[in-house]
């Protein structure tokens, strides 16, 4: 499903937020992406839905470089692709409803079908009586399922998660998880980008690390070793 | 585009215009105000146009005929001039009506002409042109080609005044297109500054229907919808203020009468002078929208990527 291979990048002038990073992987694995503030996750995960291009290296995605799609393709390319943030960016000026059911309109479903959909959604996630509350009437967990709610509304392929968990509880950070490993169990592949090491133990599943922009084993260790660098 | 597409960024524009409804208001505001001046100008001109074509109206060419000419040389130079594609109409003023009439133009100072013979004014012929031949080059070449006919001892024509009329048609010209660029070129980047603030105001919008996978044209399509609906509202407003300012101003000259009594009948702009003020507002308010929206998002692209 992903693949990169020695990617980097660097920022003007001269920082280097990401050296030789390969790795791969296969359509419907969950996986974590750990590494301390500034160790290049969220770069990474801004790669791979292409909001930034990489300096060097290749990425591919369902066989794609993402590097070399135009416009169109960027916007095809997401369609694929349910993001979460740690922030959630919903709209203010929107119910959750209907910031759910946004993402399958711009797709061309006709209103009624996204929300219902959308509504289905939010009702399968725990927010049956909340779907026509303002954002920020919910709570920060209820926002977090809203936002989960949108990246699913497509049935994407992959997921990914740039610290879904960062502003929550531990109950509720628990309960967005579940519902992550929910959507890899419905067949998507999902990519979690979290510096939470007591998650990580939780779920036991593969872990990819960062440190510095390097790829790392989990005792720190360079997994390779770039001569650019 | 699909049906639903459509309905979404309708959908998108209604709201926008419900919860921008003053940001609007402000870009129809500045189009109205420039294209209110532009219409402004479109309507001197109109009238400017009218005025100089009725004085252009009464131009005349004035041939002096020759003392000796007998009566049928006359009736045949008429007869012949007549038949000019250029001529409209051919009078004939004989040396008595001359006299008679340059009398009456003496009034009291008419004692003047006592003693004078009265051959000493020469019969003549006026005639008007078609409306089509009036411009200077061929009333110039009219003139010099009756020159040429016999019993026709000289030819006038107000060659100066036509002359003055034709500059002044040329600088209006030049005025109009300098002042509707100027106009144009201002307002363009009026309209994109105020469109690039209604732009920041949504940027959060902008953002997410792009991490969404929605494409390029359907997130453009509401701001340049917007645009159009802010041209044309700037453009009806421009007519309507210009509608109340020509009703004032005809109505004030009709009150003032004498001196401005020529000027009682203005004419407003016609529909093709009406559809061009909307259809400027309206391509202005597109285009400006979707030259700021591109260079926008562009800026924004290249900032988020750290190109």
């Amino acid at each position: 499903m992903i693949q990169l291979f020695h990617v980097g990048k660097t920022y003007p002038p001269n920082y280097r937020a990401l050296t030789g990073i390969s790795f791969e992987i296969p359509a419907g694995e969950f996986v974590f992406l750990v590494g301390a503030s500034g160790a290049g996750k969220s770069t990474l995960l801004k790669l791979l839905f292409r909001e930034e291009e990489p300096s060097t290296g290749q990425i591919l995605i369902a066989g794609k470089n993402v590097a070399r799609l135009n416009r169109r393709g960027v916007a095809r390319l997401r369609r694929t692709i349910g993001l979460v943030f740690q922030e959630c960016k919903l709209l203010a000026s929107l119910t959750a409803l209907q910031n759910v059911a946004l993402a399958a309109e711009v797709l061309g479903v006709s209103p009624r079908v996204s929300r219902i959909k959308a509504y289905q959604l939010l009702r399968d996630l725990g927010l049956r009586d909340r779907y026509d509350e303002m954002p920020l009437t919910l709570s920060a967990g209820e926002r977090q399922r809203v936002a989960i709610a949108r990246a699913l509304i497509n049935e994407p392929t992959l997921v990914l998660a740039d610290e879904p968990t960062g502003n929550l509880d531990a109950d509720t950070a628990d309960e967005i998880m579940r519902l992550l490993v929910r959507v890899r169990d419905r067949g998507a592949t999902v990519l979690i980008a979290t510096h939470d090491s007591g998650i990580i133990e939780r779920y036991g599943t593969r872990v990819i690390s960062l440190q510095r922009g390097v790829l790392v084993d989990r005792v720190g260790e360079p997994l390779a070793r770039d001569d650019s660098r | 585009m699909k049906l639903s597409l459509i309905g979404f960024v309708l959908r998108r524009v209604r709201s926008s215009l419900r919860q921008l409804l003053w940001s609007h208001l402000l870009t129809a505001g500045i189009m109205a105000m420039t294209l209110f001046v532009f219409g402004g100008f479109m309507l001197l001109e109109t009238n400017l146009r009218k005025l100089l074509k009725s004085w252009g109206d009464q131009i005349q060419i004035t041939a002096y005929l020759s003392n000796d000419l007998a009566a049928a040389d006359v009736t045949g130079l008429i007869e012949r001039v007549q038949v000019m594609p250029e001529v409209e109409r051919v009078r004939h003023t004989g040396q008595e009506q001359a006299w008679r009439d340059f009398q009456a133009a003496l009034g009291s100072q008419s004692g003047l002409l006592d003693g004078l013979p009265r051959a000493v004014l020469p019969a003549s012929i006026d005639i008007s042109l078609r409306p089509s031949h009036r411009d200077g080059p061929v009333v110039e070449q009219f003139a010099a080609r009756l020159k040429r006919e016999n019993g026709v001892a000289s030819v006038e024509y107000p060659q100066e005044w036509m002359e003055r009329l034709g500059l002044i048609v040329l600088v209006l010209e030049w005025i109009k297109w300098i002042l509707a660029g100027v106009l144009f070129i201002a307002t363009f980047f009026t309209v994109g500054s105020t469109i690039k603030l209604a732009i920041l105001s949504r940027q959060d919008e902008v953002e997410i229907m792009q991490l969404i996978g929605a494409s390029e044209e359907l997130i453009q399509a509401p701001f340049v919808i917007e645009g159009m609906i802010q041209g044309l509202a700037g453009g009806a407003l421009a007519i309507a203020g210009l509608g109340v300012v020509f009703g004032l101003l005809q109505a004030e000259l009709a009150r003032m009468g004498g001196l401005f009594a020529p000027l009682d009948e203005l004419s407003f702009l016609n529909l093709a002078s009406l559809g061009l003020l909307l259809g400027t507002g309206w391509l202005l308010g597109a285009v400006g929208s979707l030259v700021s929206l591109r260079r926008f998002l562009r800026t924004w692209h290249a900032s988020s990527t750290g190109a």
